[in-house]
């Protein structure tokens, strides 16, 4: 009677066994499985690159204004919106509006590159909706000729959800 | 006096009494290095799972598309990459061949089977390749806008 009793406290300890390995082999393929999200930090980066591009070290960069500069701002400003074969759409956004610090509420300029459709996702940023596009906004004001003074708002917009977000 | 006859079933009980010892020793030991084989292997795929070479290729190849993106022309950077090179020796990857730049796409390949891709936006001719100096480290040279 106590060795069936033996044998069967030694089935439940390895149905406990069991049970204690599937919940940690799931933790670590949950874990491991995610992938590192780092669209926040390359909207930061792209953020920075745009401002570099607009206004350097204080003073602004008086071709902003002009239409033809505006027309080739990615090739101005060094950046590529080529992806991966995987991505048929343009992954990336920004738009930069300028303003002139003594009337706010216009814009003095104001132009954008890439996939406008991104925009949208700025809108719903909520937890629940980590496969939608990340979106990083930037201010910073800087001089003109003349002193002039500007208010620079620039929005970065990188989706690659695919791979920054578990499918 | 006539001798006492045991029924048979009698003797069984007797014999598995007087073996009963032994039993419970070898139950026990069988038990002990089934637990033991058990954890061994929990254990083991806790570390393989650690130092994936997938999991490795990834943040590896992300490091390195942010650093880039973040880059300036004429900057030179050094990146110690000591975990990788050792997965891909294991896997007989050459170590100059771990890190592949194709215009703005880095590629790391740690397996022969693997590989992860990462884009980055800017747009600067970089080249790769592992420093005659060091055994971890991997220099990325950044030589001068594109479009320039």
């Amino acid at each position: 009677m106590n060795n069936r009793g033996d044998k069967l406290i030694s089935v439940y300890w390895f149905a406990i066994l069991i049970l204690v390995a599937g919940g940690i082999i799931a933790m670590v393929l949950i874990f491991y499985g995610a992938q590192y999200d780092v669209r926040e930090i390359e909207g930061e980066i792209m953020n920075n690159k745009i401002s570099d591009c607009i206004s350097y070290k204080g003073l602004i960069n008086e071709n902003v204004f002009e239409k033809n500069y505006q027309d080739n701002l990615l090739k101005n400003c060094h950046v590529t919106f080529n992806v991966e074969e995987s991505w048929t759409d343009i992954q990336y956004y920004f738009d930069v509006k300028i303003f002139g610090i003594e009337n706010i509420d216009e814009t003095v300029a104001e132009f954008s590159e890439g996939n406008k459709n991104l925009i949208s996702s700025c809108e719903i940023a909520n937890e629940n909706y980590e496969k939608l596009a990340k979106c990083s906004n930037g201010k910073f004001y800087a001089i003109g000729e003349e002193n002039k003074q500007y208010l620079i708002q620039i929005l970065s917009i990188v989706r690659k959800s695919e791979k920054n977000v578990k499918q | 006096m006539t001798p006492q006859v045991y029924p048979e079933k009698y003797f069984s009980k007797i014999f598995i009494k007087g073996n009963k010892r032994g039993e419970i020793l070898i139950e026990n030991i069988i038990f002990i290095i089934l637990n033991l084989i058990f954890l061994t292997i929990l254990v083991l795929f806790l570390l393989r799972q650690g130092e994936g070479a997938v999991a490795l290729e990834e943040s590896y190849a992300k490091e390195i598309a942010l650093l880039i993106d973040s880059a300036q022309p004429i900057m030179t950077m050094q990146l110690d990459m000591k975990d990788a090179i050792e997965v891909a020796e294991k896997n007989g990857i050459n170590k100059k061949d771990i890190i592949n730049i194709n215009r703005n796409i880095v590629t790391v390949k740690l397996t022969k089977d693997s590989g992860y891709s990462y884009s980055f936006f800017n747009d600067i001719e970089v080249s790769v390749y592992p420093d005659a100096t060091s055994n971890n480290l991997y220099v990325i040279k950044l030589n001068g806008y594109r479009n320039e």
